[in-house]
């Protein structure tokens, strides 16, 4: 398994945790993070941001001003993958 | 500036241990349950952190006949518990203090939350009269403060179990949003939220009563209150916006291409219900009506309101990019000033330069919907 793959699913296991949906676990990787997708808010974001520092030690909203990663599922675990590098 | 106070139960608020009691449960500790009655007074919300059964917090709101804002009682570690308070309550970590008598526990949550300020009880005797502790200015919302999150607390239980959209949700509790042009009755309160809010809070310094009205007074100038209530409770004023609409020549005010939105607040009590997303999608609305084709929003750039960066990005803002297809952030050097004086942006805690992104909204694009719950008088 890749270190995406990887990312990608811990994040899958955080939104299940987050919204109290086990489906979250299967989501696809293309699915978006806020509003029409899984419909994060404000709040809902700002935690998911929050575990993902903690887990991977990736400041999101401190390197990403626009925070276009938080796009879509995929993009985020790209994001993270590409700067944990070999860490996880 | 602490707004959150979170209590051990065991030798702290009581005096004694509720488990091992027996029969007759500890009394109250009167220097903390003194303590308490105070903070309560000047607006700060208190919450429990116990390893104890729920029925522990019962009986010490019982007992100290303080309500309190969450109360999280369990067999988990502390900083997990303040970790759930600070989310469930919407506070940054750097805002809440943790009073414990035993040194372990306050060595945990040292180490897994450096923010949070951790006391013992004989430290709180004294904390009273610290800076910290007192907030400058109280309004009578302020002190109703306490009995609000109580209403939250009983909105979160029912959200979870409803299990529909979030708007819908919104609208099962009868959500209405008032968004008006401000009186000068309420400033005291828009100044209150620009020295209190940081997660939603775009300006980089508190932005002054006189500086307020003297905005209200310019013609070029609006100044626009947001105020929230639901089937749980009425929250009142709980955010608010000026915006530069144009340019004053000689009397006359030339309508501007551009509304610039200097400050944009909101208290984190209305977090998650939807009152960002709607005074954003106003202020486009609103925008486009008046005849303009932008608008920009100069956002102080820090850790602690990416809340608002969120929903900015989720609004359609886009931080302006340079040719070199970097984002424009200036960094400012600290000098107190706020709004009347554009140039002089401080860091509130005056240590530094200060990151500024400008964000901006093209109103020639979809623009978000704005909820039928919305009602918004004024430009």
């Amino acid at each position: 398994m890749t270190d995406l793959a990887l990312v990608g699913d811990q994040l899958r296991e955080i939104l299940a945790e987050l919204t109290g949906d086990h489906g979250m676990l299967t989501v696809p990787g293309e699915t978006a993070l806020l509003r029409d997708g899984i419909g994060l808010d404000s709040l809902g974001g700002t935690i998911l941001l929050t575990e993902v520092r903690r887990r991977f030690g990736v400041d999101v909203a401190d390197e990403d001003l626009n925070l276009d990663s938080l796009a879509t599922l995929g993009t985020l675990a790209a994001f993270i993958a590409a700067r944990t590098d070999r860490r996880i | 500036m602490i707004k959150c106070v979170v209590w051990d139960i065991d030798n702290t608020l009581l005096d004694g241990v509720y488990l091992e009691s027996g029969q007759r449960l500890p009394a109250a500790d009167p220097a903390m349950t003194g303590v308490l009655a105070e903070l309560a007074r000047r607006g700060l919300l208190h919450a429990l952190a116990s390893r104890n059964p729920p029925t522990a917090a019962g009986y010490v709101e019982q007992l100290t006949g303080h309500r309190f804002a969450a109360a999280q009682c369990g067999w988990g570690s502390k900083s997990a518990a303040i970790r759930r308070i600070i989310a469930e309550l919407g506070v940054a970590a750097d805002a809440v203090a943790f009073v414990d008598d035993d040194a372990l526990e306050r060595a945990e949550v040292s180490f897994a939350l450096p923010q949070v300020m951790v006391l013992a009880p004989e430290d709180m005797a004294e904390a009273v009269s610290w800076p910290a502790f007192s907030p400058p200015v109280l309004t009578e919302e302020a002190r109703r403060r306490g009995e609000l999150y109580l209403t939250r607390r009983l909105r979160q239980e029912e959200a979870k179990a409803f299990g529909g959209s979030r708007d819908d949700f919104l609208r099962y509790c009868q959500t209405r949003v008032v968004i008006a042009a401000a009186g000068t009755a309420d400033l005291p309160r828009l100044h209150e939220l620009s020295v209190r809010t940081h997660q939603f809070n775009s300006a980089v310094a508190p932005v002054s009563e006189d500086a307020l009205a003297e905005l209200l007074a310019a013609a070029d100038h609006r100044v626009m209150t947001v105020r929230l209530a639901d089937r749980y409770g009425d929250d009142g004023l709980v955010g608010g916006c000026v915006i530069s609409t144009g340019r004053a020549t000689a009397g006359a005010v030339e309508p501007g291409r551009c509304w610039d939105v200097p400050l944009l607040m909101m208290s984190c009590r209305a977090l998650g219900r939807g009152v960002i997303d709607a005074l954003l999608a106003w202020l486009c609305r609103a925008a486009r009506r008046a005849g303009a084709d932008l608008v920009t929003v100069p956002c102080v750039v820090n850790s602690r309101n990416v809340p608002l960066r969120i929903a900015l990005a989720g609004a359609g803002f886009r931080a302006e990019t340079a040719a070199a297809g970097t984002a424009a952030v200036t960094t400012t050097a600290a000098d107190p000033g706020g709004l009347a004086d554009p140039g002089g942006l401080a860091d509130p805690a005056g240590s530094g330069p200060v990151k500024v992104a400008v964000y901006a909204r093209r109103l020639d694009e979809p623009l978000p919907d704005l909820p039928d719950w919305v009602t918004a008088s004024g430009p």
